[in-house]
């Protein structure tokens, strides 16, 4: 269908684009030759200034009141100036050779702007919580004007004829090298944000992240390393795992971020799980959280709480096993009107679905029905895991590094999400993942083409609520108790938030995306009350700008852009080359 | 047989509730074929319009001749709020994959219930209702049954919903536009017809009726909070799956019969898996079973394929 | 502190080569020390309240945190813990498990902290109570009324799951008996009992019933209701039938007074009794004027019926706190005394907060000290030793004490 409002809707978004294209233009000095000096004038302030006093007062975002000694949200901006000299540098001057690669004007564009939100939000903090402008110090005033003089000379810059960043040829140890600095910036800036305890901070540090992640994506280096991500494969999982492993030794024992982790390791898996049914086979699974419920009660109810309500207590191994296969069983009964019902109304069977398991749970007490899940009171009083003498409710220290019973779970989850991953990938690339994704495609073409459609979709029922299960025995004794109000319909709209914020279909994405859903809350709890409201609206403003997530494949990018020729011609390119390059 | 009799009087109660806002679930699905999941909010949010219209103007009053000016309130926020919701957020993904719109909707959802909570003055917890002559107070007994007052309005205002949406549908040439539309919207488009308008238009029906039922069940339960859509949206859309979602009719007539038998659930499933903690559950059983072997409902659908 | 550790690290490698690195130091002396009314190197141990403070339940949680904040805030004015400063560190839990149990290891994570009041939810506590209990952190809470949190998962053969965990609250076997008794006297020999299927609810009826029973009552119907619906006609019509004298009702007002007011539109005319969960001035507001005759019973003594709750709704009151009390103020001032009596002892020779956790645990089992709901000492499962329940009827659009009994 092809109304004229969609095409108006698409071509309204082209008018934008050449508004600003036109705004940009008009900028008074735009392209004159003083640009790249005042961009380095901005960085020489906006570094100055933050060797300076920003405010009067010391307990405002940490402590700003010394001179020459930055504080952490003063050594952010230190950080910023210096990536935009790199950009700047890079435009003119001695890294030229590397400009001729990037979109450099743009990078020191976004740097700019995103340096001025973050002095300007500094600003007004400093001026609210101590009261008054008169508390702002000459240091942050000075970068400020460097942030201004920053955005201003981004703006007046003009960017130069650059290459496609995707047609780079690299060596290979530039590309490893690039994973491993990245992998412990990821491991450094993780470890720094979880300890930033005020919640204005740590809202400034997001905003740092995002300008420096904006100004790489504007100049093009994401797409690069996007790239490089993709041939080094190994290099990168192998990476990400140990950034993983090591992190808990960056927390000093301390359960408080650890335990914050842990929730979103599981999560993270559970969300993996449903990547599958949704990302991969396009199933709009909205009662997924049944999975990793049903995993729970197995693992709560084989336990050896006194309040489970089975003899039978095999250990911990057989009791993932037997929960993975539980959840698989109701997998494949959910799955099973697959035969029937697609679309919207799949959709709203997995609703009921997940609606019926919450009430059953809930009622299961004995007085309506057989006793098993002790009704709304769960189980409580789950005791911690113990394999061989390895108990995980006790501290242990590793190194001197003491690890607490979060970190021993934390540990655990990790390896259960590598499992996930690893079956996750493994499936994608397979036979089966090529089928699943052509029913995503198009299922009566799927099928004309012989791929066995009902079964595959079964398969990945099956398959997600396996995995999910999975997680869902380790949460048992991770909680401590099971109870069916944690299994609500929100928290499976968070599930496939997740996913969707992060990007469909791809295992970085679902990771970020769980990240940010469970971490997030946990570090603003200065917005508490405001948070579901947020997420709501971040959903529509997702849908509406994004769809295809923070992260996305770029299968997946085309086909919610499918309007945009020059993207799969580019991509087409590429792949021809690589092809070439194979042959 | 009292008891028979008396569980159907609620079941009707309860399934022109339903009808009156499944209603609407069937009206946009069966023109934009979009489960509209934010419309429980719509619903929730023209029990709000009513209530608060009720405590700017009238606060204190209980004379009958407040209740159409409530409803009025009601239906005003309600239309508004849909309308909106159409414009800014489901139009720019009316050619967006599937998943898209959903998501969207279970966005706004969540967007407009804590909207509701945080903004509108003590809604953290459940409001009290304003009670109004003749309409509440004490139950009409009649041969040993028990009638609600609120119950005569909520069963009457279908009705009278029903005739005018009837006659809006078939009599007037907007709800001859509508019927085009939803058979084939490029056709129509071709014909001359303003499918946005059309498209608009039946959010705002679908909001008009949504803000009656708030009012209703208002009255009927006496109180009202920002989580009252969720269930009753989740129900209705239930019941217009039920009667074959995009017929109109079949809402109706979709909504009374899972009212009646959730009454009926309530009172004679005997033995444990029985009464009242497990109705929901045989409803969404229903709904499974009805999805699966008969998808296009029981007076059938209007859109069988597109599902 | 992590984060100053990484931070410094970072700083190192980022300004490596300034050598004016060295100047001033940051982070030693800054954030701790308090306005400063007591002398200048006072030590500082933290009571945390653990509470819903945002969302449904804040204005319970509220209070209960102003509560503690004035027990704390009295005993720093009066220097009952001499060469100590303590202070309220409040973490919110919103009511739910999870969030509970990350506020909780925040809790136990922070060395100050020796104490902890909290959940006011019974399932929240369920996954409090080990945490707090690996960190050997008292933890007594102000209103779980769930008995299996003190006496473990087997009432005949009742084992105290955590040495940490105390309450000031009784539970619901007192409430339900006391219920049971109550309509007994009051000739009422048949009821049907409702519940909203929640842990308070659903216990709450089981003792109920089971006290009912025992004293020779019938219960001639037992329903639940699902708490996120509003409308009940249909378990009221099943239940009208049987024609209790009665409902005795499981669960919070949000529920419970609509319910009433459906029950008497609905033809049923006979009052409805509750738990503390309905005794709230909303409850009559929801239930409207039809709720006259409706009972209640609650935990404790009326508040403002004794000198020293009366003393202390009056230093509340002072204190100009933006929430009021609310259900649970009197029971968390008690809780928070509790820990400071013990404090008393324990802090004496403590070199700091953290080595004092042990030795406060001890001594708040020992505490015996006249509170505002009566005397605070607990027995040997943690629960309080005063099981004074007070029954309240709505008259006039009010409620109204109508009799108190200790049920120990």
């Amino acid at each position: 269908m092809s109304t004229s409002t969609a095409d108006l809707a698409h071509d309204h978004s082209h008018d934008d684009e050449l508004v600003k294209v036109s705004l940009l233009d008009r900028m008074p000095g735009r392209g004159s030759s003083a640009a790249w000096p005042l961009g380095l004038a901005g960085v020489a302030l906006l570094v100055a200034g933050t060797f300076l006093s920003w405010s009067y007062t010391g307990d405002v975002l940490g402590d700003l009141s010394i001179n020459f000694y930055p504080g952490g949200v003063q050594i952010c901006m230190i950080a910023l100036g210096l990536v935009a000299l790199l950009f700047l540098l890079a435009h003119r001057g001695p890294l030229h050779r590397l400009g001729e690669w990037l979109d450099t004007a743009g990078a020191v564009r976004a740097l700019g702007l995103g340096a001025v939100i973050y002095m300007v939000i500094v600003v007004a903090v400093i001026s609210v919580q101590s009261g008054g402008l008169i508390n702002v110090n000459p240091g942050g005033w000075i970068s400020l004007l460097g942030a201004l003089v920053l955005a201003a000379s981004g703006l007046m810059l003009v960017s130069r004829q650059h290459r496609d960043p995707l047609f780079a040829k690299t060596s290979s140890w530039l590309e490893i090298l690039t994973i491993i600095v990245l992998m412990a910036l990821l491991l450094f800036g993780a470890a720094y944000a979880l300890g930033i305890g005020d919640g204005p901070s740590f809202s400034l540090f997001l905003i740092f992240v995002a300008t420096v992640a904006l100004g790489l994506t504007r100049a093009g280096v994401f797409t690069w390393v996007g790239l490089i991500a993709q041939k080094n494969r190994p290099v990168l999982m192998l990476g990400a795992f140990t950034v993983a492993f090591l992190f808990p030794f960056t927390q000093g024992g301390s359960d408080e971020n650890m335990s914050i982790a842990t929730q979103v390791l599981i999560f993270a898996a559970t969300a993996l799980g449903l990547n599958i049914v949704v990302g991969l086979a396009g199933l709009l699974d909205l009662g997924y959280i049944a999975f990793l419920g049903a995993g729970a009660y197995v693992g709560a109810t084989l336990s050896t709480s006194a309040f489970a309500t089975i003899g039978w207590k095999p250990p911990f191994i057989i009791v993932v096993v037997v929960g993975a296969l539980f959840s698989a069983c109701l997998g494949l009964i959910i799955g099973s009107p697959t035969l029937r019902v697609s679309g919207d109304y799949l959709a709203i069977v997995t609703l009921a679905f997940g609606e019926i398991f919450r009430f059953t749970m809930g009622n299961l007490d004995g007085n309506n029905g057989p006793d098993l899940t002790n009704g709304p009171n769960g189980i409580p009083a789950i005791p911690d895991l113990a394999i061989g003498s390895f108990d995980f409710g006790q501290p242990h220290t590793i190194l001197g590094i003491t690890l607490g019973r979060f970190a021993n779970y934390y540990f655990l989850l990790l390896v259960l999400a590598a499992f996930i991953i690893l079956v996750f990938s493994r499936l994608n690339d397979s036979r089966i993942g090529r089928g699943w994704v052509a029913i995503r495609e198009d299922e009566k073409a799927a099928e004309a083409m012989g791929v066995n459609v009902f079964g595959l979709k079964l398969f990945a029922f099956a398959g997600g609520a396996f995995l999910a299960g999975m997680a869902g025995t380790v949460k048992a004794h991770h909680d401590v108790s099971v109870t069916p109000d944690q299994y609500i319909f929100l928290e499976s709209a968070f599930l496939l938030a997740a996913i969707v914020l992060g990007g469909m279909g791809t295992v970085a994405g679902v990771l970020v995306g769980a990240t940010i859903l469970k971490l997030l809350p946990e570090k603003l709890r200065f917005i508490a009350d405001y948070r579901l409201m947020i997420f709501g609206l971040v959903l529509v403003l997702m849908m509406r700008y994004r769809p295809e997530g923070i992260i996305a494949s770029q299968r997946r990018k085309l086909e919610f852009h499918e309007e945009d020729e020059g993207l799969a011609e580019r991509l087409e390119e590429v792949h021809l080359e690589e092809a070439e390059a194979k042959a | 047989m009292t008891e028979f009799l008396q569980q159907i009087v609620n079941g009707l109660t309860l399934g022109s509730l339903y009808a009156l806002i499944a209603v609407g679930y069937t009206v946009v699905y069966g023109i934009v074929q979009l489960i509209n999941f934010a419309h429980g909010e719509v619903f929730m949010i023209g029990a709000f319009g009513a209530l608060a219209t009720w405590s700017v103007l009238f606060k204190g009053q209980t004379g009958l001749w407040v209740l159409p000016i409530m409803v009025i309130g009601a239906v005003i926020v309600s239309v508004v709020t849909a309308v909106v919701m159409e414009r800014i957020a489901y139009r720019p993904l009316r050619n967006a994959p599937r998943l898209a719109p959903l998501i969207t909707a279970i966005g706004i959802s969540v967007f407009l219930q804590e909207a509701v909570r945080l903004f509108y003055p003590g809604a953290k917890s459940k409001l009290s209702f304003p009670e109004i002559d003749v309409v509440t107070g004490a139950a009409l007994k009649i041969g040993g049954l028990n009638i609600q007052r609120a119950a005569v309005f909520t069963v009457g205002s279908l009705l009278l919903s029903a005739v005018l949406l009837w006659f809006f549908v078939n009599r007037t040439r907007m709800g001859q536009g509508m019927q085009a539309v939803s058979e084939d919207p490029d056709t129509a488009q071709l014909m001359g017809i303003n499918v946005n308008r059309i498209i608009v238009i039946a959010f705002a029906l679908g909001a008009a009726l949504a803000a009656v039922g708030g009012v209703a069940q208002g009255l009927l339960n006496s109180n009202i909070d920002f989580r009252m859509g969720f269930l009753a949206g989740l129900k209705a859309f239930t019941a217009a799956v039920l009667g074959g979602i995009g017929n109109i009719q079949g809402a109706i007539v979709g909504g009374l019969t899972l009212g009646i038998a959730e009454s009926m659930a309530t009172q004679f499933i005997p033995g444990q898996f029985g009464g009242s903690a497990w109705k929901d559950v045989w409803a969404f059983v229903l709904l499974i079973l009805v999805l699966v072997f008969r998808p296009q409902g029981l007076l059938g659908a209007r859109v069988v394929d597109r599902a | 502190m992590a984060q100053r550790s990484v931070m410094t690290m970072g700083a190192s490698l980022l300004v490596a080569s300034i050598a004016l690195a060295g100047c001033g130091s940051r982070g030693d002396n800054s954030g701790d020390t308090n306005s400063g009314d007591t002398g200048g190197n006072a030590k500082v141990a933290k009571i945390g309240v653990i509470a819903p403070l945002s969302g449904d339940l804040s204005a319970l949680g509220k209070g209960i945190q102003h509560s503690v904040e004035l027990a704390v805030k009295q005993a720093n004015d009066n220097k009952t813990i001499p060469g100590w400063t303590l202070e309220v560190e409040a973490v919110d839990d919103e009511g739910k498990a999870d969030v509970g149990k990350n506020g909780a290891t925040k809790l136990a994570g922070d060395d100050k902290v020796v104490g902890v009041v909290g959940n006011l939810n019974s399932s929240v506590s369920q996954q409090t109570q080990p945490v707090f209990s690996a960190a050997n952190i008292v933890q007594i809470s102000p209103a779980n009324t769930g008995p299996s949190l003190t006496r473990g998962a087997d009432p005949s053969a009742p084992a105290r799951p955590y040495k940490t965990y105390f309450r000031t609250c009784t539970t619901d076997i007192a409430q339900g008996g006391f219920a049971a008794q109550f309509l007994i006297d009051q000739g009422i020999k048949t009821v049907a009992t409702i519940h909203d299927k929640k842990t308070y609810g659903q216990g709450l009826v089981k003792y109920f019933t089971d006290a009912y029973k025992a004293a020779g009552g019938k219960v001639v119907a037992a329903e639940t209701i699902n708490p996120d619906e509003s409308n009940y006609a249909p378990v009221v019509s099943k239940v009208a039938p049987s024609k209790p004298g009665a409902v005795y009702y499981g669960g919070e007002y949000p529920q419970g007074g609509p319910l009433s007011k459906q029950m008497k539109a609905g033809g049923l005319n006979v009052p409805l009794m509750g738990g503390d969960g309905i005794f709230d001035p909303k409850f009559i507001e929801l239930a409207g004027s039809t709720s006259n005759g409706d009972l209640a019973t609650s935990v404790g003594e009326p508040t403002e019926n004794s000198e020293a709750g009366k003393k202390f709704l009056a230093d509340y009151e002072t204190a100009k706190y933006s929430e009021p009390s609310a259900a649970y103020g009197g029971y968390s001032y008690d809780a928070a005394n509790a820990i400071i009596e013990a404090l008393k002892v324990s802090l004496k020779d403590a070199k700091d907060a953290k080595s004092a956790r042990q030795p406060t645990v001890d001594a708040v089992g020992k505490v015996s000290f006249d509170g505002v709901t009566g005397k605070v000492s607990f027995d040997e499962y943690g629960d309080t030793l005063v099981k004074v329940i007070t029954g309240y009827k709505v008259e006039g659009g009010k409620w109204v004490s109508v009799k108190s009994a200790n049920v120990s």
